[in-house]
């Protein structure tokens, strides 16, 4: 990264944030895990929301969470094809055209991390200090990032949202509970990832 | 119009989070390690550069009031930052750029990060009772607060309005600027 090349990255992250609230709301993800999976639950257990008239939104949940706030979590679980369903399903999408555009020049540019990255989704081989042939099996590789992401998106829905919708679109917009959020995430997040990290380089180099 | 308003956004947000190298969790990994910074100079300033629109725009009154969305303060904020930590400092992806990682080359960790997130929120879910049992959703609840009144809707801190939010922009703006892109070895 040189010179003032991450501030265009920035204004670009910036002016993207403030888009999503001047033309419709502030940029949340987080929520729409729990839409997700609620469908999946609802699929396999039709009952868990029903129609009620007496519901702002019309619908009601046995869940406790699916029918707080009036059944709203209901209601997009039973309607999903909304704006902020479709919005987190846009994203991979734009990564991916991202990725395309410029993938190949940053590849050539940036050095070892994309490269990298790249690598390993090609050949599941580049990790600086591993000797390729020592391939760890699928549940070992892949095990870590589900986990971790069963205590963000655990986390993120307690805390009811998360570095999207408290930390960028909160702080954006001054909010209390962004700052507050924030400050937990790091207080966690950079020691444990100092540890792992030391630990991995005691183990053979491994980032 | 709302779903293809939904596609450009999301694709935008997309697009915008792989080129700042969020979708890719050695970055975000080493930016918690406080070795290579780079990641949050550019976080720190989109934050604040997104307030600065913000606060322009409210003070143009071009800005809609209603569409702003302030979440509730209250002890699950931190106690589910905590938990949030834990996983964004060991596999370094969070929701939003593991959903865009799985448009990239790091997609299969990405994919196994948004399945763990499905079967994390599916838990939560399950558990939302539990620990709306335990008040922990009431302890320490502040409402909807905000440092600046920017609406009527929600309580704020100091009643300054927009102008203190664009202060605030600039200060978010001018740390980035003095974060070192390189830190600890």
């Amino acid at each position: 990264m040189k010179s003032q090349n991450w501030m265009m990255k920035a204004f670009i992250l910036g002016t993207v944030f403030f888009l999503a609230a001047l033309i419709v709301k502030p940029v949340g993800v987080s929520t729409q895990f729990s839409v997700l999976s609620g469908i999946i639950h609802k699929t396999i257990d039709p009952d868990v929301i029903t129609e009620d008239s007496e519901k702002e939104t019309g619908y009601a949940s046995s869940n406790a969470y699916y029918d707080r706030n009036d059944g709203k979590l209901a209601k997009s679980i039973e309607d999903p094809l909304h704006y902020d369903f479709v919005f987190v399903l846009a994203i991979p999408f734009g990564a991916f055209l991202a990725y395309l555009a410029t993938g190949k020049r940053r590849n050539m540019l940036d050095g070892t991390v994309e490269s990298c990255e790249r690598q390993s989704a090609e050949t599941q081989g580049c990790k600086i200090g591993v000797i390729p042939g020592e391939k760890k099996n699928v549940g070992k590789r892949y095990l870590p990032s589900f986990i971790g992401g069963f205590l963000l998106l655990y986390g993120a829905r307690m805390a009811d949202g998360c570095t999207s919708g408290h930390m960028m679109s909160g702080m954006m917009q001054g909010s209390v509970s962004g700052y507050l959020f924030a400050g937990a995430v790091f207080a966690v997040a950079i020691p444990t990832a100092i540890v792992i990290g030391i630990r991995r380089k005691a183990k053979g180099g491994m980032r | 119009m709302e779903i293809l308003l939904a596609i450009f956004l999301g694709g935008l947000f997309g697009a915008a989070l792989y080129l700042a190298g969020a979708s890719n969790p050695n970055k975000l990994l080493s930016m918690l390690r406080l070795e290579d910074l780079g990641l949050m100079k550019i976080i720190v300033f989109a934050i604040g550069f997104a307030s600065v629109l913000l606060s322009v725009s409210i003070g143009f009154g071009i800005f809609d009031i209603s569409h702003l969305s302030i979440k509730t303060t209250h002890l699950g904020v931190i106690v589910g930052g905590f938990i949030f930590g834990i996983g964004f400092g060991s596999v370094g992806t969070c929701p939003g750029t593991c959903v865009a990682a799985t448009g990239t080359g790091g997609f299969r960790k990405g994919l196994a990060a948004v399945i763990g997130g499905l079967v994390g929120a599916f838990a939560f879910s399950m558990t939302y009772g539990f620990w709306e049992g335990t008040g922990l959703f009431d302890t320490m609840n502040l409402g909807k607060l905000t440092l600046f009144n920017l609406s009527d809707k929600f309580p704020s801190v100091f009643s300054i309005g927009y102008i203190g939010l664009l202060i605030t922009g600039i200060l978010f703006m001018t740390a980035a600027y003095f974060i070192p892109l390189r830190g600890r070895e």
